[in-house]
């Protein structure tokens, strides 16, 4: 009936991991849970979370078959939360330096603000990711036991935590490695794109909680919505990997960032982040979506209006959440 | 299985009407009708029931982070469950809105306030200091002990052998601040200031306004055409505020971040620019110069509200003053302009006037009219005039600063900051143009050793571009609600009078700071140092500190053992000459750890309080939604408890009062009525009667009781309609009235003053701003630069170890690649950074961020999580560096004056090297 969807303008994005943890208190706060990150936000270029996600594998291939050889993430690719020795140092009096009861190895956030080429033509940005609740979810066709449904109403694709039984086929079909087993529940988990907060109309915490005003929350559907304008109109939207075959719900403006330096230190027309590093992200569309976004911006420096801006701009908070009955309180 | 989504995509672009209305039907009846088709999953309701709660309690987080987000709070069970932020706001003038404020830090609070570094009980050290050690006491204990130690210092060296020094945690939380200042003027204890004790104080302000406090809502941001991002990186110390600048370029604003490093701010805007460390006022004065060679600039502005057409003698380089002449009680605050109307010259308006006697309050300073009214003041030429001495010879100051703009031209610019000349020239060009235009500055430029100069340069760009005092123009770094409440509150009795001491000063005495210089910088800067440090206690410009032996420090609210620079060195100097520390925390940290009474405080959602941060136009509640833990209380509680402790000791010790002097004003202290005096003779019976009588008194805001702004969680301030901090609001808005209203400024010329004929300005060739390059050592090539944490604030929630887990679970400093590879360091590596004076341990995080030697490090990283207990500050040795220039008084707007001038503690003058650490 309706796809419930979200625009994430990467633009605005400044990786403060306020999303992360908004989700986290909400919904991963519970043993078996630590390591969970249903929403992330990691340093691209960059491994990620769980690290080297993207060549793990799962979705579809080219053929429309579904690929259900994907990896099969361990709490370790994801890095967890490791308590630290306060009582021992600070009440105690045995230990001597503040630190965590272990090293940790790696972490969701490891590569945070680890650039990559060169000084000073170097480039990183920020990506928040989530369950894309796609369109053709590889991981609702791999789950054996029929676990996991995509809602009608909304779209939301959830995992149905009485029938779970734990077999983790969805954990190696998602090519974007956005399903967590529960080591204590012994079931797979994911996001829930906070539906019991969308039935009330409050948008999912992560989009309603970010400083940044950069999460569109809307039906896909409903051209009055910005996120229609964003995906379709302007098309400056984009999935991420649209190659895994999933059609993903949620959708990024791509990253604008600020001109490099030639080798006389003058401004160079060189992009600071390579094209083709941006379409082996969004496809080939980004090229496009760039130049309406540059083209758009330089009709607001001349003076001019644009609507595209304005929807970015979201001077009005709420203008980002575009769901029925919307509250904000 | 699922339509595919090609058929579904151009179904929606033809607009299918109908999919779309059913879509949208997205009420509980629509889910209910599912539910009838559909199974039923029960375990749908279990999530359901998850986002349920108990009650909702509006505050926010009291750390002077600036950003007072309000949240609701959720309790569930009795206790705190999550916070999420309370919602809309509303915008100001056309710009976009403050919703939804709030940052990682204080969405993790709920789960953090449970953590196992807090201090839920009194403690008394048993083993040695830092030791970790501790008898678990009563509060009675606790104060009884504190107090009986407390009155032993003030009857035996007086109450500056005491000291109160309170931090972050205190400073904008305007109850508690009130109530911790009331007990020190009651007391008369030494409170060592934390603005220019951090470094923040812009004293190039003072200097050039004769007002520190310049800053309106982040919203102005929006307003701005082109917008300089320097010396600090918003994206990742104001989370919440970050939005405006992005928000603003899409609008058409040129956004460009100024840094060395390429971070999360250089990264969302229209242009970065990379100066070297440490070279930004060669970079601020090419401009100046690329302007004034244009001739860009805005004469009108210039001629009305700056010294740079006042006149100054050629011979002797001081302004022309009536004393110059042979008139009868001749003024030497009496300046003249050259008028081109009538080709003469004029007094200029408004100078001459006699000033305000000292002490006079802020907001009753009477300043004159600097209205032109029909004089022409030439800004360009050399004129003889008739002096008692003979004819001189006089030019303008504007003349003067065109010389010196020369000597920075864009070329010579690029040699030291590393930016090519054309883009230089390019950034100028737009920056004159744009109009308005503004600088968003950081902390970091006041953090240098010539911080005063930098700014002076960036006020004169902006003031030849005519850019200070207007709506989106201008230098913005913060304002101050006045302190109209706070005073009459906690200054009432015994008499108004409490002791402020500067904290760099205080360090540099009582921590041997020349010493530090020199073993980091030598015997003859150290020596130079001292010598213009004595003179400005010899000549009363600056309090002397060496006369009375500290004995005792209490720490309120901040962990002050954590941000000194030269680390460990401060922690064991000062502390070995301290007999007492005492500690009131919230958390344990190094300063509690090393303390010897530490007493727990309630968190953020256990007390209450209010903020009025300049950031928004709103003041925020902070209410308790769950009771303290353990035996925490609110700071008026904990005062009281030692009010009450001093007094009954005062009375069973029979100690008469004691006769003291607080800058020429004599004063009793009775400690026996010790408690009588700090609840006003028990009229405060709690925290809430502070608050009440603080929004009673306060001006700007609006009139309300505190259980209805608890009920509302914010208000808006008055005056709040545009994006500037207007006269009716809670803020300081001088510098919008001396440019509106024409009324002067606080400086002697009552000008926005670039030119300082002071003896010392002279001597050190400050007289007009100028490039300086920062301190290096020898040998060591690199340049370590610090700013605030992404994952904390100052050191708290440093340690919180989900935060933890979205770093590297510990410190970490980002190095270039190709440094690292040099030493043999890869990404991970522990490192050890050194120069002469000590070295620390930390992880080394490679990043191409950073350029070749430079590194770059989050500060507020607590000792504690070192090895050694030795963080940054053990390289950081500029704890010594007290710039003379910032010692000079006598001078009108120059001159000992707390949180307006006084020198900065530096943070910024060193060079260090690294190496892989070797050890385990
Ligand atoms: S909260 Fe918003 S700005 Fe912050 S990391 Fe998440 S998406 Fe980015
Ligand atoms: S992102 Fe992965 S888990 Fe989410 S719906 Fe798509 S395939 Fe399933
Ligand atoms: S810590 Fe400060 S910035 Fe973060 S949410 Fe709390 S009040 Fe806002």
């Amino acid at each position: 009936m309706g796809q419930v969807a979200m625009v994430m303008d990467l633009n605005k994005c400044i990786g403060c991991q306020t999303c992360t943890t908004a989700c986290k208190s909400l919904w991963t706060d519970e043993p078996g849970q630590e390591y969970m990150l249903w929403n992330n936000v990691e340093t691209k270029p960059g491994p990620g979370y769980p690290r080297y996600w993207e060549e793990g594998g799962g979705g579809y291939d080219a053929n429309g078959d579904l690929n259900r050889d994907g990896l099969m993430t361990t709490k370790e690719d994801h890095g967890e939360e490791i308590p630290l020795n306060h009582d021992e140092v600070y009440f105690k009096g045995v230990e001597v330096q503040l630190q965590q009861e272990r090293p940790m190895v790696k972490g969701s956030n490891w590569d945070e603000d680890t650039s990559s080429g060169d000084y000073p033509n170097n480039y990183h940005f920020y990506l928040p990711r989530m369950c894309n609740h796609c369109t053709k979810p590889s991981c609702l066709e791999a789950c054996p036991v029929r676990a996991i449904y995509k809602r009608e109403v909304d779209g939301v694709v959830l995992i149905d935590q009485d029938k779970c039984q734990g077999i983790r086929e969805c954990n190696k079909a998602c090519p974007y490695d956005k399903i967590y087993f529960n080591y204590v529940t012994g079931k797979s988990q994911k996001c829930i794109f906070c539906f019991p907060r969308l039935e009330e109309g409050v948008a999912p915490a992560c989009a309603r909680q970010c400083p940044g005003r950069l999460r569109f929350v809307g039906f896909l559907e409903d051209e009055n919505g910005p996120i229609h304008e964003l995906v379709y109109q302007w098309k400056v939207a984009l999935p991420l990997h649209p190659e895994y075959g999933t059609e993903p719900n949620v959708f990024y403006v791509p990253p604008m960032l600020p001109p490099t330096f030639d080798d006389s230190g003058e401004f160079s027309d060189e992009p600071r982040v390579p094209t083709e590093y941006l379409r082996s992200l969004f496809g080939q569309e980004v090229d496009e979506a760039l130049i309406t976004l540059q083209f758009e911006m330089e009709r607001k420096q001349e003076g001019k209006e644009s609507r595209l801006m304005d929807i970015l701009i979201a001077k009005e908070w709420k203008s980002l959440f575009n769901i029925p009955n919307v509250k904000i309180y | 299985m699922y339509k595919s989504a090609k058929t579904t995509r151009r179904k929606f672009l033809l607009g299918s009407a109908s999919a779309i209305g059913l879509s949208l039907n997205y009420s509980k009846p629509a889910i209910a009708n599912l539910s009838d088709t559909k199974p039923y999953r029960s375990w749908e309701d279990l999530a359901r029931k998850k986002w349920t709660w108990d009650s909702i309690t509006h505050s926010t987080h009291g750390t002077n982070c600036t950003g007072q987000c309000a949240f609701n709070v959720y309790v569930k069970n009795g206790v705190v469950w999550r916070e999420e932020q309370q919602g809309e706001y509303g915008a100001s003038s056309d710009a976009p809105d403050y919703g939804p404020r709030g940052c990682q830090k204080g969405l993790r609070h709920s789960k953090y306030m449970y953590g196992k570094q807090r201090i839920l009980y009194p403690l008394k050290r048993v083993g040695e200091r830092g030791q970790g050690k501790w008898e678990r006491i009563s509060w009675d204990q606790a104060m009884l002990e504190v107090a009986d130690k407390f009155l032993d210092y003030n009857i035996e060296f007086g109450p500056e052998s005491v000291t109160c020094g309170l931090g972050t945690q205190m400073v904008m939380k305007r109850a508690s601040y009130a109530s911790l200042l009331r007990f020190a003027n009651i007391s008369g204890v030494q409170m060592p200031e934390a603005f220019a004790g951090v470094g923040d104080l812009f004293t190039g302000a003072q200097i050039t306004f004769g007002h520190v406090t310049l800053g309106n809502t982040m919203a102005e941001i929006y307003k701005s055409k082109c917008c300089l991002i320097w010396f600090c990186n918003p994206a990742v110390t104001r989370i919440p505020d970050a939005h405006f600048f992005w928000e603003a370029k899409y609008n058409g604003t040129e956004v460009i971040s100024i840094s060395p490093d390429f971070n999360a701010s250089a990264m969302h805007a229209s242009k970065w620019l990379n100066p070297k460390p440490g070279s930004d006022i060669a970079l601020a004065m090419a401009m100046v110069h690329t302007i004034l060679k244009d001739r860009s600039f805005d004469t009108e502005y210039i001629k009305e509200q700056s010294d740079l057409p006042f006149l100054v003698r050629a011979d002797n380089l001081k302004y022309l003053r009536e004393t110059d002449f042979d008139t009868p009680e001749a003024r030497d605050n009496l300046f003249y302009l050259w008028d081109e109307a009538t080709n003469a010259l004029v007094e200029a308006p408004g100078t001459g006037t006699p000033t305000a006697p000292p002490g006079t309050p802020e907001h009753l300073i009477k300043l004159p009219s600097i209205e032109l009214a029909g004089i022409d003041p030439a800004i360009e030429g050399e004129w003889t005039v008739e002096t008692k001495e003979g004819p001189v010879r006089v030019t303008t100051v504007f003349e003067l600063t065109k010389r010196r703009a020369a000597q920075h031209t864009p070329e010579m610019a690029q040699e030291i900051t590393g930016i090519h000349a054309d883009i230089i020239r390019q950034v100028a060009r737009k920056f004159a143009s744009a109009k308005p235009s503004m600088i968003y500055a950081g902390y970091r430029a006041s953090k240098y050793l010539h911080g005063d100069l930098l700014q002076r340069a960036l006020f004169l760009l902006l003031c030849i571009t005519g850019n200070t005092g207007k709506e989106g123009g201008g230098l913005t770094i913060t304002n101050l609600a006045k302190d109209d409440a706070v005073f009459p509150f906690a200054l009432s009795n015994p008499a108004a009078a409490f002791r402020v001491a500067t904290l760099s000063r205080w360090d540099y005495v009582h921590a041997d700071m020349k010493e530090l210089n020199r073993d980091a910088f030598g015997e003859e800067l150290a020596e130079e140092m001292d010598k213009y440090f004595q003179e400005s206690v010899d000549r009363g410009w600056f309090p002397d500190y060496s006369k009375v032996p500290w004995k005792m420090g209490m720490f309120s609210g901040t962990n002050a053992a954590a941000w000194r620079s030269s680390g460990k060195r401060w922690r064991e100097t000062a502390f070995s000459k301290l007999e007492t520390i005492v500690s009131f925390a919230t958390d344990m940290g190094i300063t509690s750890m090393y303390s010897d009474y530490v007493l727990p405080i309630a968190h953020h959602y256990e007390r209450h309080d209010f903020h009025l941060e300049p950031r928004t136009p709103y003041m925020q509640v902070i209410d308790k939604a769950v009771e303290p833990l353990g035996e925490s209380v609110d700071d008026w509680t904990a005062y009281k408890r030692l009010a009450e402790a001093i007094s009954k000791k005062a009375i069973e010790r029979d100690i008469q009062p004691i006769d003291d002097n607080v800058i020429g004003v004599p004063i009793k202290r009775d400690f026996k009525k010790f408690l009588d005096d700090y609840t006003k003779n028990g009229s405060i019976k709690s925290v809430k009667d502070v608050i009440q009588f603080l929004l009673d008194n306060s001006s700007g805001i609006q009139s309300v009781s505190y259980d209805e702004l608890a009920e509302k969680g914010f208000l808006r301030n008055k005056g709040s309609e545009t994006t500037v901090h207007s006269k009716e609001s809670p803020y300081y808005s001088d510098i919008w009235e001396s440019v509106h209203e024409k009324r002067g400024y606080k400086t002697l010329t009552h000008r926005q003053q670039f030119y300082i004929d002071h003896e010392w300005f002279f001597e050190f060739d400050e007289v007009l701003p100028r490039h300086i390059d920062a301190l290096v050592n020898e040998g060591y090539p690199m340049k370590m630069i610090m700013g605030h944490a992404r994952h904390g604030i100052h050191s708290m929630w440093r340690d919180d170890s989900f935060l933890l887990s979205l770093q590297r679970g510990e410190p970490d400093i980002y190095v270039n690649p190709k440094d690292a590879e040099k030493k043999g360091v890869v990404d991970g590596d522990l490192i050890q950074i050194f120069n002469k004076t000590g070295s620390f341990i930390c992880q080394a995080h490679l990043t191409s961020g950073v350029g070749q030697n430079m590194l770059y490090m989050y500060h507020g990283w607590d000792p504690m999580m070192f090895k050694n207990r030795q963080n940054f500050g053990a390289v950081v040795q500029t704890a010594g560096l007290i710039k003379p220039t910032s010692l000079a008084g006598g001078y009108g707007q120059l001159g000992w004056k707390p949180f307006a001038y006084e020198p900065n503690h530096t943070f910024h003058d060193y060079t260090c090297d690294f190496e892989k650490y070797q050890g385990v």
